[in-house]
């Protein structure tokens, strides 16, 4: 072959591998992005005057003067919508039969998007729901919804040969010449004033239980089910896991058990989740019972079987690690072999150890499919301590999913479950970052 | 008393007490009652000894319980399953009806889903996550690398419900609303940067044979070249132009879910099949330079054939991972348990095992001991049995390299 070609051939080929790792990295970006631009907006949101109500009656915060000022301010701004309602109202009483049913259903929509949009009217009956006592409470959903009010969405299927069409057209044609008609520009131009949005940092998001299924309120009920639930998985793997590692370490001798026992390991590791959780249903829940139905602490043991094989092998990494220098001279001391490990190479090897904890705890928290059958609901609230015994718990993976497939108004809470997905890659993101730096430390150290 | 010694000598005492004890003895020869005590206590320190060994033992094996324990129960709740309907139906039929009067449990399509699924992430995966990891472990200094491994890391941490969600919320609506400006996107990063390689492939070929009648210079190589990087990107562009105008029914697709398995799978195949390649040695790789081969002959010639079995051992975890993987499928894969027409119509919703065992539970769960509660631990079990099987595989593989770079 001739020598360019040949050097060609080569630059190429390192583009293309270069190439391939900037496709890893970009694709990275692409994924978290939308997570943490979407999700910090659970946190950080223009909130509108209905946020505060809904803040002030079910939360205890806010001032209450200040509200009241507020409320008269919108009230005042709000009436012109209630009157010309009421006009219309009146006007409907004068038609005749056949011209007050083309607005029938055409009305009753309008006003239960009125009602969507600010809330019950003053003189109305307070309704059941909490969802149905206050209006929008962010001002991008406001603004979502005062475009559905004020265009008609209809889908087109007049070609065949593709999909159907979204086809928008203004509302206001359907009322022209009636006490109706003014109604819409008002609503564009003063709603604003309307609604009164401010920027709100809501970090209670993170710390309020939620209010009728997330609509209002937080995820704290999930955040803690998850801490809870990550925390017991450790609890029992983590000593199994660094006892098993210091045997095979340092008291085994390859032989047909040994390689036994690593076989197992590995092919624990292998054993796909919701294998595990179906295992902790057949085997915890109901073979051996720890609970009535599914508990906290049914989950934790699933959990924690999921992440023993991590924690092993890194534990056994970390004490590889030691220098044998160190353990030969405990052992030249007199130390005995036990006394050895407790007092020389374990500590020597924790920031290793810790290191894979760290990193299997992330693991942990983020696992949904061993939780589904053994620990997880999708309402609840927060559990105490002695409750992981024998309840369910929410917790943020499960709750992910069950929002965006299971809940009633998907598309109306999806700052929720960005802000959920969010908050679970931070920690879980946070914890690796943790294990990151504490690796690199290690290496430093061990580098001299 | 020499008799004495000498089996204290072999006892598993340790060295220090042993010494106490024959200067003790020395110095004393009548007090034989020491001795006796001395005995004891080395008896006790087997024994404790012997007991700590055990538990330590006896804990270490508790993931091996573990897995017999797992095994041990999927079966037993699945053997009623096959007990009660057999085994012609469920690997057979592609009806399923699990909740019908009468109830079907053909579950073929749901195993062709998993296979479909599986399959288009290892296309998506095993090419990106080799070149990824030859470039980490030949091409990139040790300070990039530094900086890389942590992407790689981040892509492995992220919780699979979080790439679900990714893949219902924002891929599946861009895949509905722009499928075909997506698909021509894709087309043009994968033939791009080929047609460009086959084009110097071919350019090498053409001028070799062009040589024979005319002499071939630098002006004739370049044009002959860019005649076949214009025909390719041509080639592509139409190509690209005909796919755009595809219009995807729905996002929640055999497709977005194969994409998003194979990000889910790379970090595993890049850094085994790194290890892999790092494991080739240094020597190998400097005496392909020796003989005069560039940095892309030695890899592509020497270093990945040496280090074959530990990529395939990586591209073994990956399909694992692929596989075994519950919440991306079950949020964006749609559900539908039926084959696809043609089979390879990775446009259409498919239904995987996993998908089907997170879904169906939760009604199952009301009938414990039907069919409908055991068909789910036979899938469960079926899963089980190939991630079981995979994996040895994989160890075995590993192993013999192993051993064979051990014996070079």
């Amino acid at each position: 072959m001739n020598l360019s070609t040949r050097k060609l051939l080569d630059k190429s080929f390192s583009g293309l591998g270069l190439s391939s790792i900037a496709l890893m990295g970009i694709t990275l970006v692409l994924i978290l992005a939308p997570i943490i631009w979407n999700g910090s907006k659970a946190y950080i949101f223009k909130g509108t005057i209905e946020h505060r109500k809904v803040m002030f009656d079910h939360f205890d915060r806010g001032n209450y003067d200040k509200l009241a000022n507020e409320k008269s301010d919108v009230n005042t701004t709000r009436n012109f919508i209630y009157q010309s309602l009421n006009n219309f109202d009146e006007e409907l009483k004068l038609m005749d039969s056949s011209e007050r049913r083309k607005y029938r259903s055409e009305y009753r929509e309008f006003k239960k998007q009125i009602k969507e949009l600010l809330g019950p009217s003053p003189t109305d009956r307070k309704p059941v729901l909490i969802r149905q006592q206050y209006g929008q409470n962010r001002w991008d959903r406001t603004l979502i919804k005062l475009h559905e009010i004020l265009y008609i969405q209809e889908w087109d299927y007049s070609n065949p040969d593709s999909m159907g069409e979204l086809v928008e057209r203004p509302r206001i044609e359907e009322y022209r010449g009636t006490a109706l008609e003014a109604i819409f520009p008002y609503l564009e131009n003063n709603i604003e004033s309307m609604m009164l949005p401010k920027w709100t940092f809501y970090w209670q998001f993170l710390t309020d239980k939620s209010k009728d299924a997330h609509i209002f309120g937080g995820i704290w009920p999930e955040v803690l089910g998850t801490i809870y639930l990550t925390l017991g998985a450790m609890l029992f793997a983590l000593p199994l896991g660094i006892i098993a590692a210091i045997y095979l370490c340092e008291y085994s001798k390859d032989g047909k058990i040994i390689s036994l026992i690593r076989i197992c390991i590995s092919t624990l590791a292998g054993v796909p989740s919701i294998v595990f959780g179906l295992f902790g249903l057949a085997f915890f829940l109901n073979t051996i019972q720890v609970s009535e139905s599914k508990s906290v602490l049914a989950g934790a043991l699933t959990l924690s079987l999921l992440i023993l094989p991590t924690i092993i092998r890194s534990s056994e990494e970390a004490i590889m690690a030691v220098p044998r220098s160190y353990k030969e001279g405990a052992l030249g001391l007199g130390a005995s072999r036990w006394k050895t490990v407790v007092t020389i190479i374990l500590p020597a090897a924790l920031p290793g150890i810790l290191t894979g904890t760290v990193i299997s705890m992330g693991r942990a928290a983020g696992e949904t499919a061993p939780i589904i059958f053994t620990a997880a609901v999708s309402v609840g609230a927060p559990i105490t301590l002695l409750g992981t015994l024998t309840d369910p718990t929410p917790a943020l993976p499960w709750n992910i999913y069950n929002l965006c497939t299971e809940h009633e108004a998907v598309d109306e809470i999806r700052h929720v479950q960005y802000g959920m997905v969010f908050t679970l890659v931070a920690i879980v993101l946070l914890l690796n970052l943790v294990a990151i730096t504490m690796r690199a430390k290690i290496s430093k150290k061990l580098r001299g | 008393m020499i008799a004495l010694f000498i089996k204290f000598d072999t006892t598993t005492i340790p060295f220090k007490k042993n010494a106490f004890v024959r200067l003790y003895v020395n110095k004393n020869k009548k007090k034989q009652s020491d001795l006796v005590i001395s005995d004891r206590i080395g008896l006790i320190r087997s024994i404790k000894n012997w007991i700590g060994k055990s538990i330590l033992f006896i804990i270490t094996s508790a993931s091996t319980f573990a897995v017999f324990f797992i095994f041990y129960f999927i079966f037993k709740d699945a053997l009623p399953f096959f007990q009660i309907e057999g085994f012609k139906e469920f690997f057979t039929s592609t009806r399923w009806y699990p909740s019908g009067q009468p109830d079907e449990f053909g579950a073929l399509s749901i195993f062709v889903g998993s296979a479909i699924v599986v399959l288009g992430s290892i296309i998506v995966c095993v090419p990106l996550g080799i070149s990824a990891a030859v470039c980490l472990s030949d091409l990139l200094s040790f300070k990039l690398r530094q900086i890389i491994k942590p992407i790689i890391e981040v892509l492995a941490a992220i919780p699979s419900v979080a790439y679900g969600f990714f893949a219902l919320v924002v891929f599946a609506p861009l895949l509905q609303n722009n499928g075909g400006f997506v698909l021509s996107v894709g087309t043009w990063m994968i033939l791009g940067p080929l047609s460009i390689l086959f084009s110097v492939l071919i350019n090498e070929y053409v001028s070799q044979l062009l040589s024979k009648f005319i002499k071939i210079n630098t002006l004739i190589r370049s044009l002959i070249f860019i005649f076949f990087v214009s025909l390719f990107i041509f080639f592509t562009y139409v190509l690209a132009l005909r796919v755009s105008g595809i219009e995807i029914a729905s996002g929640t697709n055999a497709l977005n879910v194969s994409i998003i398995l194979g990000i889910m799978a790379l970090p595993t195949i890049v850094s085994v099949s790194e290890d892999a390649l790092q494991a080739a040695g240094r020597e190998l790789r400097e005496g392909s330079y020796a003989l005069g081969a560039t940095r892309a002959e030695t890899i592509i010639k020497t270093v990945i054939p040496a280090s074959l079995s530990g990529i395939l051992a990586a591209v073994i975890l990956g399909v694992m991972r692929a596989v075994g993987e519950t919440m991306v499928v079950w949020m964006a894969s749609g559900n539908a348990s039926k084959i696809p027409d043609p089979w390879y119509n990775v446009l259409e919703p498919v239904r995987t095992l996993t998908a089907t065992i997170a879904g169906d539970m939760g009604e199952a769960d009301h009938v414990l001991g039907s069919s409908r509660f055991h068909v789910l631990f036979a899938m469960a079990f079926c899963l089980l049995l190939f991630s079981f099987i995979m994996n040895l595989v994989s160890e075995i593989i590993v192993k013999r390299s192993r051993k064979k770079l051990g014996q070079i």
